[in-house]
């Protein structure tokens, strides 16, 4: 059976039926197949949102593909070299040879390094996907451990769980690992001991998403550094006081010039709306219009799956005196909400009337219509939506 | 399922066996085509069957043929084997009108039959039929290292790619200079 001797149309036909560890070792038969590869193929890698290399336990690492058609796809695990093993074969990839080996545990080949060549195996592997997805493909470093550097790898950002107490490491460490990372993608934080601050110019305040389970508000602080996108924050001790300067310093634009989305939650006390509402010096539609709700695309899909931020919809709203973008703000007992809209007040304003207006049209022809905008969409019509409506009126 | 039996190289086929019918007959009589392949065999096959190919389809909607012209001008697919058309012929009856399950277990094992079935398919423009040969064509490679897949789906080397492009350039180039030469032959 020669696959060259058949049409194109059914060579693609035949390759859209491999999956993707699959493709990967048929790669390596020759240059033409590659080219075919990439030609064929060009739809089923444009799908590829994100490929991660997951760290897990005895130095192992998973290659996996996140796709709009499937959440993980393994394509190659990456461990130690086993000596007792002797079923590998070698692939040049990328101009190094590395081993690998087809077991039946695994539905997906396992590159094989000697420690010593550890990082130069992983790069080779790397610039070897850089050579068959493209070079616009993002990639993401999934971990835990935080005392082992992240490589240096082309289109490679972090994405880091931290858990911060004596037993894991002393901050010196941290902050070293942290430093030592170009992109931070996302920081999933568990800080429930007491320990040192982190510096003010820490990365993890660059990270573009962090989540943050601390007892103390403090540790990290999240609401003085931050410089990413999204923030998703629980607190066992808070004061209200750094909640109102965070919200000023906003609305100065002197800081969180990023910030999209600030989500806070109380262990155990509530917020106290009245004092924060003032503090802020909020501004209040009337209750009779109906809000538009702000909800985004999450920079980083942690366990819970959720895809999108929790919906915000709210008759209050502060403004940022720079450039008069506006957020709405939203209390709801142990939870805060803050999200920027994309829109100048003014806009903003308009949308309330104009949802008004589309109100009375979706009741009457019973349609559902919705604006997106850069930082959020706005929903025209609740009724209709399966999120409950979040209020500081209710 | 059509039954066949061996046809002559003659303009009239010999008088192939009906394909038997459907319990639930249908309401409206349906009217048959005839085929053949490399081997002259005759097939007799209705034309909710032929309906999977799109080719064939094609060509019976523009035709109008009555029954006696259908059999004395039964569709000739030189390119394609006779034990191969007998397989086309079995899939588009056992799934004349039917949906098409998600898989299809009967296809040829052999990797000779199948890379001739697929052929065949892409040629009689079977979509569903296609889509299957296709799939098990894949499942052939599933596990294998790249050596194994070479071996199996017959992938030249590198170095073989090499040398057969410089062959067929160096096969251009001569054939470019013969039609020179012949053309300077014609202009003296």
């Amino acid at each position: 059976m020669k696959l060259s001797k058949y049409p194109h149309v059914v060579q693609k036909e035949i390759l859209d039926n491999l999956e993707y560890p699959e493709l990967f070792l048929l790669s390596f038969v020759s240059k033409n197949m590659i080219t075919l590869i990439k030609s064929s193929q060009v739809q089923r890698f444009k799908s590829i949102n994100y490929i991660s290399y997951d760290c897990c336990l005895n130095n192992q690492l998973i290659v996996k593909i996140s796709s709009e058609h499937n959440e993980h796809e393994n394509l190659v695990k990456i461990v130690e070299r086993e000596e007792t093993d002797n079923d590998y074969f070698p692939l040049n990839v990328s101009g190094k040879m590395i081993d690998f080996q087809l077991s039946r545990k695994c539905k997906f080949p396992v590159a094989a390094y000697h420690l010593y060549e550890k990082e130069s195996v992983i790069q080779s592997i790397h610039n070897y996907f850089i050579h068959l997805f493209g070079d616009s493909m993002e990639y993401r470093w999934k971990t835990d451990d935080c005392k082992t550097p992240i490589p240096q790898l082309q289109n490679l950002s972090a994405c880091i769980t931290v858990f911060i107490s004596p037993i894991h490491g002393d901050m010196k460490t941290l902050e070293n690992v942290f430093s030592s990372i170009s992109v931070l993608k996302s920081v999933d934080i568990f800080a429930q001991f007491p320990t040192e601050p982190f510096s003010t110019e820490s990365k993890i305040y660059k990270a573009e998403y962090i989540r943050t389970n601390q007892l103390n508000h403090n540790v990290p602080e999240v609401l003085r550094y931050f410089q990413g996108r999204q923030a998703f924050l629980s607190f066992g001790l808070f004061e209200i006081s750094d909640l109102i300067e965070f919200v000023n310093s906003w609305k100065s634009g002197e800081a969180f010039q990023k910030l999209e989305y600030l989500e806070i939650g109380l262990y155990s006390s509530v917020f106290p709306l009245h004092q924060v509402l003032s503090g802020i010096k909020a501004k209040y539609i009337a209750p009779t219009k109906k809000p538009p709700t702000h909800t985004l695309p999450k920079v980083y899909i942690a366990n819970d799956n959720k895809e999108n931020t929790d919906p915000i919809i709210s008759h209050t709203y502060v403004v940022r005196e720079s450039d008069g973008h506006v957020a709405s703000v939203l209390i709801r007992e142990k939870k805060l909400f803050f999200g920027v809209w994309d829109m100048r007040e003014e806009k903003f304003l308009r949308i309330f009337e104009f949802s008004m207006v589309d109100l009375i049209y979706t009741e009457s022809v019973k349609a559902l219509v919705q604006v997106s905008v850069r930082y959020g969409v706005w929903c025209a019509n609740t009724a209709y939506s399966n999120t409950e409506p979040y209020d500081n009126m209710h | 399922m059509s039954s066949t039996e061996q046809g002559t190289s003659s303009a009239a086929p010999a008088e192939p066996t009906t394909a038997p019918e459907s319990a639930a007959a249908p309401e409206v009589p349906e009217s048959f085509y005839y085929v053949h392949g490399k081997d002259k065999v005759v097939h007799k096959v209705s034309a909710g069957a032929l309906q999977h190919s799109a080719l064939i389809h094609g060509m019976i909607s523009n035709l109008g043929y009555t029954e006696e012209q259908a059999k004395a001008n039964p569709f000739p697919f030189e390119n394609i084997d006779g034990d191969i058309l007998q397989m086309v012929v079995d899939w588009c009856n056992q799934h004349k009108g039917k949906p098409t399950p998600p898989e299809d277990t009967n296809l040829p094992k052999q990797k000779e039959k199948l890379f001739d079935l697929v052929l065949a398919v892409n040629y009689l423009e079977i979509k569903e039929l296609l889509t299957y040969c296709c799939k098990q064509v894949a499942m052939m490679v599933k596990g294998k290292s790249p050596e194994e897949i070479r071996e199996i789906w017959m992938i030249p080397t590198d170095a073989e790619d090499e040398a057969a492009e410089k062959e067929a350039k160096k096969r251009a180039g001569k054939e470019a200079a013969g039609e020179t030469a012949a053309a300077a032959g014609d202009a003296k």
